[in-house]
């Protein structure tokens, strides 16, 4: 009696996400709940902020939860014994389950010994984990969800898609009619208040009837040995009382040392999730409440120790399931929790189900991660989750190799002379397919997309033109400038500083970035001439090669730490030699892979002197927003600037690498606004990715097609002539997006939009 | 000590629970019966309510007002009462909740399955924030004859907002949760 808009996780992922992908319904409901639930979110932390003072600023509240889960995790043996030692002496009765399967067999052992056949669950990730449910039902034992959302998502026979709520992917006439099928007769499909008045009713035959209550644990606190629950509904308490036996499943994750820190959990639990300041119900429950009751805690192992055993993985351990990786994901959005994810959906869930469920079940909904990096600046508990999504994923492409076109380009850009190559050759065999202009349109490819290379190239040009190679890259063009830098020739630049005295004493060096130097020459360019504007002088060492970003995004190792490495010795050589005062690029996702992506790659494969050596490095590199902002309008210096004719519009698209791993929020709307006297409007959702994250677009043009229409459609909305943004895999992204849908927007780098106001 | 009865009030009603403050009990006793969930004239109360300090004395002030008392027994007989009376330990301005603590069951269905469900708390356990609260846990859930061995916060009634994300009050437990905040000096007289 499955419906057919029912997505079953055991399905193959691609399958699944074929599903998800044509599922109006749930685009709609999730892309309605996520600006909602950002917005809500913000405003209920800052009112407790404004409320009681920086201590409970949502910085500082998981600094502590972050110490006291540490903690927990650090000192498990103790935490444990300590809860133990106290739920036990409460008269709880405790069980250690090694495997899903251990747990499954005790909860059933002790129905069958008592008797019982219906089981009443309030809502436990755990038990979805081990999966419970179905374990009892193939033994003769019935168990009802009582949660709202998980019972409908049961009686549709499928798992919640989300894990605080479940069944967001369902419209009221889907749950109507679910209803209707359940209970017998005919339930409104409209009214919601007398389909929850059915769900009481119903329920209430069960809580009355049941032999067992089984509910999850939100907190296993240690001083009491007191296990915590939240919930709205009220039936985790009808749950944990009604039934004589009350069995908790809990992971070895929940454990917590005192009452005082599971209260900051509950502040942050709750804000994250429901961006309520508190549910209705918050239960702390210290074994049976009479003597006549019996109380089970089952605590589950099932890849923990595992996870606790890794020194990167045992961060996750830290998760309190509140879900906020998941509401703030832009690729869940698009496809939701049974497609992004394994049971465990959002971020949390790609970083966990290779412990619980087996690498195999997290190969498709990693591949769907856009390294935004969003999810680790709301997560309640600080846990590095893009990085380990990537971690996943270079297991992922361990077993199962990269895609053929993957391969293909991270090769090229691994081996510098090779790309240089490709790439000039690229320049001319393009022009078939370009006419000379910039870029490649799947219009235009005409009786050349019968060959079977165009028509792959063709599905990923249809929705955005891709970029044609620049006849002349920037590193041919800076030499016409004087600015080259080459260490086998170090007269050229070096030996012109004393002619090229500016108002900024500086010098930087100029790292353009793949992207710019070889498809927007121009905009590295720009970038020059506002610099010199400014008096700064720049050099551009040629050495420069790709940084690496791709391959590391993609979990290709191999040729990622070979970029690396090359592009550090280059810039050391170069800082060195040209004794400039900044390594400079105005491409954040480079700045980003090299003074925090390197670090990270090196420290895990023990590279001491590479980290080292990029440790020093990293100090000198600055994105070109920051260094606007930080030293040149601070100095003083004042760039010859026209004023703007009238009718410019600005707005601005925040790159993911720029706010979510810069910071970088008032910068370049200060620059906009304050220096180039431009109107700027804000769209909305200008934080949120733009689609072409890491390699999505590769992968899943589906997904990073949708993606780029919303922010496109964003940035129209706002009536704006030109949408600026700062890092050049956006732009690149934007402006194929702009050209395919022949909209009219004109899509520009910040340093090209001052450049074009320069005297 | 700044009033944090106002804050109180805000933030219950802010989640859909109603709140009083009281002089004393004749004023609760007035509320509660003049309410409309008592248009049966009956309310369900824990058993062994009138041995509670001051709440006892209530029991005969609502009789005065006509309404017929009746001690909770099991779960099916309390199930969708009108109405229902608990006293909590605490309550928490900075969320607008009380905190129950029942060991015995017939108590804590009171609260869970009738459909209005008030709540007595004295002004004098109105305390500012939930770390407050916090703080008194370890001395309630520990060992001994006086342990509490179940513990709820509750903060406004029961809802839900798992269908479309509408907000919908009432699902497992109570519709209405209204809490009287009793002076203490006139409580105790």
């Amino acid at each position: 009696m499955t419906t057919h808009d029912t997505i079953d996780e055991h399905q193959p992922f691609e399958e699944r996400l074929h599903h998800a992908l044509a599922d109006e319904q749930l685009r709609t409901a999730l892309g309605r709940f996520a600006p909602s639930w950002r917005a809500s979110r913000q405003n209920v932390f800052a009112a407790e902020e404004s409320d009681y003072g920086p201590d409970y600023s949502f910085a500082s509240m998981r600094a502590r939860l972050r110490e006291a889960k540490d903690y927990a995790i650090e000192h498990q043996p103790e935490v444990l014994a300590q809860f133990k030692e106290r739920a036990q002496a409460a008269g709880a009765i405790i069980y250690e389950a090694k495997t899903a399967g251990d747990a499954n067999r005790y909860v059933y052992e002790l129905c069958r010994r008592k008797g019982i056949d219906l089981v009443v669950k309030s809502k436990t990730m755990v038990s979805e984990e081990i999966e419970l449910n179905a374990y009892l039902e193939e033994r003769g034992i019935k168990a009802v969800e009582t949660d709202l959302g998980e019972w409908v998502a049961q009686l549709n026979h499928e798992r919640p898609s989300h894990m605080v709520m479940p069944i967001i992917h369902k419209t009221r006439q889907q749950v109507g009619g679910i209803l209707t099928q359940a209970v017998g007769r005919e339930i409104s499909r409209e009214d919601i208040a007398e389909q929850v008045a059915v769900i009481r009713v119903e329920h209430r035959k069960s809580f009355l009837n049941a032999g067992m209550g089984v509910s999850g644990a939100n907190a296993l606190i240690a001083e009491g040995g007191t296990v915590m629950l939240v919930t709205n509904e009220g039936n985790a308490d009808l749950v944990t009382s009604l039934p004589p036996v009350h069995v908790v499943l809990a992971g070895y994750d929940k454990l917590i040392g005192t009452f005082a820190e599971a209260v900051t959990q509950m502040r942050l639990l709750v804000r994250s999730a429901t961006a309520q300041p508190l549910t209705t119900y918050t239960t702390f429950i210290t074994g049976p409440a009479t003597p006549e009751r019996e109380m089970h805690i089952v605590l589950v192992d099932n890849g923990r120790s595992e996870m606790r055993a890794d020194p990167r993985f045992k961060d996750a351990l830290r998760c309190i399931r509140c879900a906020a990786c998941a509401n703030i994901c832009p690729p869940y959005q698009q496809v939701g929790g049974h497609v992004f994810g394994y049971i465990y959906s959002g971020a949390i869930g790609l970083v966990v189900t290779p412990f619980h469920h087996g690498l195999d079940a997290d190969a498709g909904p990693q591949s769907l991660c856009v390294s935004c990096n969003a999810c680790e600046t709301v997560c309640p508990v600080e846990i590095p989750l893009p990085s380990l999504i990537l971690d996943v994923r270079n297991r992922v492409v361990e077993a199962k190799k990269l895609p053929w076109i993957k391969k293909l380009i991270f090769g090229a850009l691994a081996r510098p002379r090779l790309f240089d190559l490709v790439a000039r050759l690229a320049s001319i065999g393009q022009l078939p397919v370009t006419w000379g202009g910039r870029y490649v349109r799947a219009r235009n490819f005409g009786a050349l997309s019968r060959l079977p290379i165009m028509s792959t190239l063709s599905k990923l040009a249809s929705w955005r033109s891709l970029p044609a190679f620049a006849s002349r890259p920037l590193r041919d063009r800076v030499k016409a400038r004087g600015i080259s830098y080459s260490h086998k020739n170090t007269e050229n630049a070096t030996q012109r500083d004393t002619t090229r005295v500016g108002k900024l004493n500086l010098t930087v060096c100029y790292f353009a970035g793949c992207m710019t130097d070889r498809l927007y020459p121009e905009m590295g360019e720009a970038v020059i001439r506002v610099l010199e504007a400014a008096g700064v002088r720049v050099i551009f060492p040629q050495r420069q090669n790709c940084c690496g970003l791709p391959a590391l995004n993609s979990g290709d190792r191999r040729d990622g730490v070979a970029m690396a490495q090359q592009t550090v010795a280059a810039l050391e050589r170069a800082l060195e030699e040209s004794k400039a005062d900044y390594i400079l690029s105005a491409s954040t996702s480079c700045v980003v892979t090299i003074v925090q992506d390197y670090i990270r790659l090196f420290e895990d494969l023990d590279y001491r002197g590479w980290l080292k050596r990029t440790r020093a490095l990293a100090e000198k590199v600055i994105d070109f927003t920051n260094f606007m902002e930080r030293v040149v309008l601070p100095s003083g210096v004042t760039l010859p600037l026209r004023t703007p004719e009238a009718g410019v519009v600005i707005t601005y698209h925040d790159s993911c690498q720029s706010c979510n791993c810069l910071g970088l929020r008032s910068q370049a709307r200060h620059i906009v606004q304050d220096l180039l006297k431009l109107e700027l409007r804000e769209m909305p959702q200008s934080d949120v990715c733009c689609g072409f994250g890491g390699s999505t677009s590769l992968e899943h043009p589906e997904v990073a097609e949708r993606l780029l229409n919303n922010k496109l459609h964003n940035a129209e909305s706002t009536g704006a002539t030109v949408l600026v943004a700062d890092n050049p895999g956006c732009l690149m992204h934007l402006r194929g997006g702009v050209d395919a849908g022949r909209r009219r927007l004109r899509v520009l780098h910040l340093a090209q939009l001052i450049a074009e106001y320069l005297e | 000590m700044s009033d944090l009865y106002p804050q109180f009030q805000q933030r219950l009603t802010a989640v859909g629970g109603e709140c009083y403050r009281v002089a004393n009990l004749e004023e609760a006793a007035a509320i509660i019966a003049a309410h409309d969930a008592l248009a049966q004239k009956e309310i369900v109360i824990p058993p062994r309510f009138c041995e509670l300090q001051p709440w006892g004395a209530l029991l005969p002030l609502l009789s005065d007002q006509g309404i017929r008392i009746r001690e909770a027994q099991s779960a099916a007989s309390v199930a969708d009462a009108p109405a229902g009376l608990s006293t909590a330990l605490l309550a928490v301005a900075e969320t607008g909740s009380v905190l129950l603590a029942e060991n015995a069951l017939e108590a804590r269905i009171v609260g869970m399955l009738t459909l209005t469900h008030f709540v007595l708390v004295r002004a004098g356990d109105l305390v500012a924030m939930l770390d407050d609260m916090g703080a008194r846990l370890p001395q309630l859930t520990q060992s001994g004859a006086q342990q509490r061995h179940y513990i709820s916060l509750v903060t406004g009634p029961s809802r839900t907002a798992d269908i479309e994300r509408t907000l919908t009050v009432g699902v497992q437990g109570p519709k209405a949760l209204c809490v009287l905040v009793v002076n203490d000096q006139k409580a105790e007289l």
